[in-house]
């Protein structure tokens, strides 16, 4: 009990026993009277602890006057909270003493016994922290870790490809390869590159989102008994492709001359997601090849004659986007449904194609042409993609000169990281393995990570300080 | 140093205590618990909830709202400009006599009333079919009959004729070459009753399209629609819409599986035996239900009406012996 602490009832300060203070008391943070006391006492020496004569005290009260003696102490809010806050700080002075002369100190009071190697460190400061800040701590701890295990191991993958999480395994990608090729075309370093390259990008894509990939042969084969039909193997392929994934729902086709600039952004977060934002049913809104639309005939039924179908995006079954001179099918979305098994059905008819094989140089694409401003069944599943969303066009494609190049309708843009890019028409008189190059080099530079944009930064400014010097 | 002496026990403790578990600081801990175990519910339901989600897509697919009084079947006729008008109402009148028996309703559309290009005329049938269909939207099934045909025995709805999935089935010809008399293409023989859309008949020719029953749906939208493709219509098929189907049915696959082909007297028995047309197979027989001039639009020296008259003759002193003896 230490009654120094007690104020004083009495007007002088005296106290009751002052012989009962203790030596603990005299933590920082106090100016009780009591310090006084004790130097008096130290002083008056031969008195010796515990004797007060009335003359001391008188002596210590006048020190103290001007205080006054009760109710003051511990005000401040450092001063009240002091130990408080002391005691829940780490500490750090691990008992570094080793010698024996401060005998209570070894394996009892404060918890540093150990060595104070890191992971004695670790268990104490943990042994002094409570039990809920310890579990919670835990679950931290297991949380960071799980982020990094789910990153680091396959489990993005499956979780990705998971029909019921990611739904990656809904997704597939075919990939139009080795064009040409074979005898009749053989293929040059530039070409083996070019599909090297492409290949590569796609792969990458594909395992990242847990998509299938698909790389079909296009090499020129007589498939068929009449050569008419030659290199009409889009629709072969998605059908066969649509056989081979009998789970996929959605069927992405690429030509060869792409590229995934952002592989990080996931098909469905670039289309599926907000699929009725991101597509237009009415080809009014950008019209190349002014198709009246809608229908006109009034034998059709409403929906038929509806601008934009049905307006639910669950009858979408087929997604094109259109270039400066129509349709373009370098790279579109089919899904899997009757619908899409009648269009691959009738897409390539022998009465169409005798009538029409030399004006649709195109191929399908013309065919689609047709069938969708002669056939009011193929608008009602049709929707329409803005061009840049999953197709856009380097310089050039849209034969474009200097002064049409940047329109915002078709051509890549790097400041709005456009998704994909497809050198169509690079065969032409462009230069497919500069295009592909430059572009994979610009995607690279892109999507580096926040560490590689670091040391990049440090080594230009190295250049940059190292040239000037130079000069 | 002074330590707390720990309280002591009363006394006199209270008869009866509560059971030891409750206590405050029990009902703390228990309620601590409950709201753990509230917490993993809570989680577990958020995931099951998440993986619900991504799994069930919403049905497409409600069940359509037939509004009462929509008739199960459409007679479609589509009339030439030739037919006279004392004609017209015979077939009106046996046409409709027949639907007002098991409800079905008419619909009557004129060559000239769609633009057909150069094409020939025949093929105003295409988006006649289409506009029946669009003007009864709820209708089941569309049955496109020739004008030169007369329902000659009404005892049966067409429902239970043909077009019940069982009746259907035992109607089907399966594995039959589509274009007589050596098609490679074969009418499938796995089909059942209820996965058909098209029915239609074949005599020796090839197939008829002057009787034939469609069902409603997306496929029929597809099929008219490429059936009455302009490509089609431009290309001289020598018999213009009938040949265009041949086409049509041979080369694509999906169409091929809704087609189900039944027997000629069925819905389309012929009037005169022609042998080039496969003869007395294809001819009526008493209790036919339809009777058919066959040829006849085409060949000048024919005259569909004439050759009709009889035909409509027997069913009306048929009608009429009826409707006496119901009247009393």
């Amino acid at each position: 009990m230490s009654l120094s602490r007690s104020p004083s009832p009495r007007a002088e300060g005296g106290w009751a026993s002052p012989g009962l203070s203790s030596d603990f008391g005299s933590t920082g943070g106090t100016f009780s009277p009591r310090k006084a006391y004790l130097d008096l006492s130290v002083n008056g020496g031969a008195s010796g602890s515990g004797t007060v004569t009335w003359a001391n005290a008188r002596a210590k009260t006048d020190e103290v006057n001007g205080y006054p003696s009760f109710s003051t102490r511990k005000t401040g809010f450092f001063s009240r909270h002091a130990r408080r806050i002391s005691s829940s700080l780490p500490q750090f002075n691990l008992g570094l003493k080793k010698d024996y002369s401060e005998r209570e100190k070894l394996g009892r009071g404060r918890p540093y016994p150990y060595s104070g190697s890191w992971s004695d460190r670790m268990r104490t400061f943990i042994g002094s922290m409570g039990r809920r800040m310890r579990m919670r701590g835990l679950l931290v701890m297991v949380l960071i870790l799980s982020i990094i295990l789910f990153y680091t191991t396959p489990l993005h993958y499956w979780y990705r490809r998971a029909f019921f999480l990611g739904g990656g395994s809904k997704f597939v990608i075919v990939l139009a390869a080795n064009i040409g090729g074979g005898v009749m075309d053989w293929k040059g370093p530039r070409e083996w590159a070019i599909e090297r390259d492409s290949v590569r990008n796609k792969r990458r894509y594909a395992k990242r989102w847990g998509y299938e990939l698909e790389i079909v042969d296009m090499s020129t084969k007589k498939k068929y008994a009449h050569e008419w039909r030659e290199s009409w193997e889009k629709v072969d392929t998605m059908r066969n492709c649509m056989r081979k994934y009998p789970k996929a729902e959605w069927f992405w086709w690429l030509d060869l001359n792409t590229f995934i600039m952002e592989p990080s952004i996931s098909l469905q977060s670039q289309v599926f997601n907000e699929l009725n934002k991101n597509v237009y049913r009415d080809i009014n809104q950008y019209n190349p090849l002014n198709i009246t639309h809608p229908p006109t005939s009034e034998f059709l039924d409403p929906i038929s004659r509806s601008p934009s179908g049905d307006n639910k995006t669950s009858s979408i079954d087929l997604i094109v986007p259109q270039d400066c001179a129509g349709f373009n099918l370098g790279s579109f979305l089919l899904r899997r449904s009757a619908w899409t098994d009648r269009l691959l059905d009738i897409w390539w008819d022998p009465v169409l194609y005798e009538q029409k094989h030399m004006e649709w140089e195109h191929k399908e694409q013309d065919a689609l042409e047709h069938m969708y401003n002669a056939q009011p069944w193929i608008r009602t599943h049709t929707a329409f993609i803005q061009q840049r969303k999953i197709n856009s066009f380097p310089k050039g494609a849209c034969g474009d000169d200097d002064k049409t190049y940047p329109d915002k309708r078709f051509h890549y843009s790097e400041a709005d990281r456009d998704f994909l890019v497809n050198m169509a028409g690079c065969e032409w008189g462009r230069d497919c393995w500069g295009e592909m190059y430059n572009f994979r080099e610009l995607s690279n530079k892109l999507n580096r990570s926040a560490w590689e944009k670091f040391k990049d930064g440090i080594s230009e400014r190295w250049k940059k300080i190292f040239k000037r010097k130079k000069s | 140093m002074h330590f707390a002496l720990p309280p002591r026990k009363t006394s006199n403790p209270p008869p009866y205590t509560r059971p030891s578990k409750w206590s405050p600081t029990n009902a703390a801990h228990s309620l601590r618990k409950q709201r753990t175990l509230g917490v993993v519910i809570f989680c577990a339901s958020l995931v099951a909830f998440f993986i619900f989600l991504r799994t069930v897509t919403p049905a497409s697919v409600a069940a359509a709202n037939i509004p009462a009084g929509t008739p199960e079947v459409v007679i479609v006729t589509v009339i030439d400009d030739k037919v006279s008008q004392a004609y017209l109402d015979r077939i009106k009148h046996n046409r409709e006599d027949y639907a007002s028996q098991y409800g079905y309703k008419t619909f009557y559309a004129h060559q000239k009333d769609f633009d057909l290009g150069q094409a020939p005329k025949s093929w105003a049938l295409l988006p006649a079919i289409r506009k029946a269909m669009t003007e009864y939207p709820h209708t089941t099934y569309f049955w496109a009959l020739s004008p030169h045909a007369v329902i000659m025995n009404p005892t049966q709805s067409l429902v239970e004729r043909v077009m019940a999935p069982k009746k259907l089935e035992s109607l089907m010809i399966k594995d039959q070459p589509v274009v007589p008399p050596d098609s490679v293409i074969h009418t499938f023989s796995h089909l059942k009753g209820h996965q058909i859309d098209f029915v239609i008949t074949q005599d020796a020719e090839g197939l008829c399209s002057e009787s034939m029953i469609l069902r409603r749906g997306d496929w029929a939208n597809f099929f008219l629609d490429v059936w009455f493709d302009p490509l089609y219509r431009s290309y001289n098929f020598q018999k213009a819409e009938n040949h265009a189907l041949e086409h049509i049915v041979q080369w694509h696959p999906t169409i091929l599986t809704r087609l189900a082909l039944i027997p000629i007297r069925t819905i389309n028995a012929y009037t005169a035996q022609m042998s080039s047309r496969g003869g007395p197979a294809t001819t009526i027989m008493d209790d036919d239900f339809v009777a058919r001039a066959v040829g006849c639009e085409k060949d000048p020296t024919r005259n569909c009406e004439r050759e009709m008259t009889p035909w409509f003759d027997t069913w009306k002193t048929k009608y009429d012996v009826k409707h006496s003896h119901g009247q009393f």
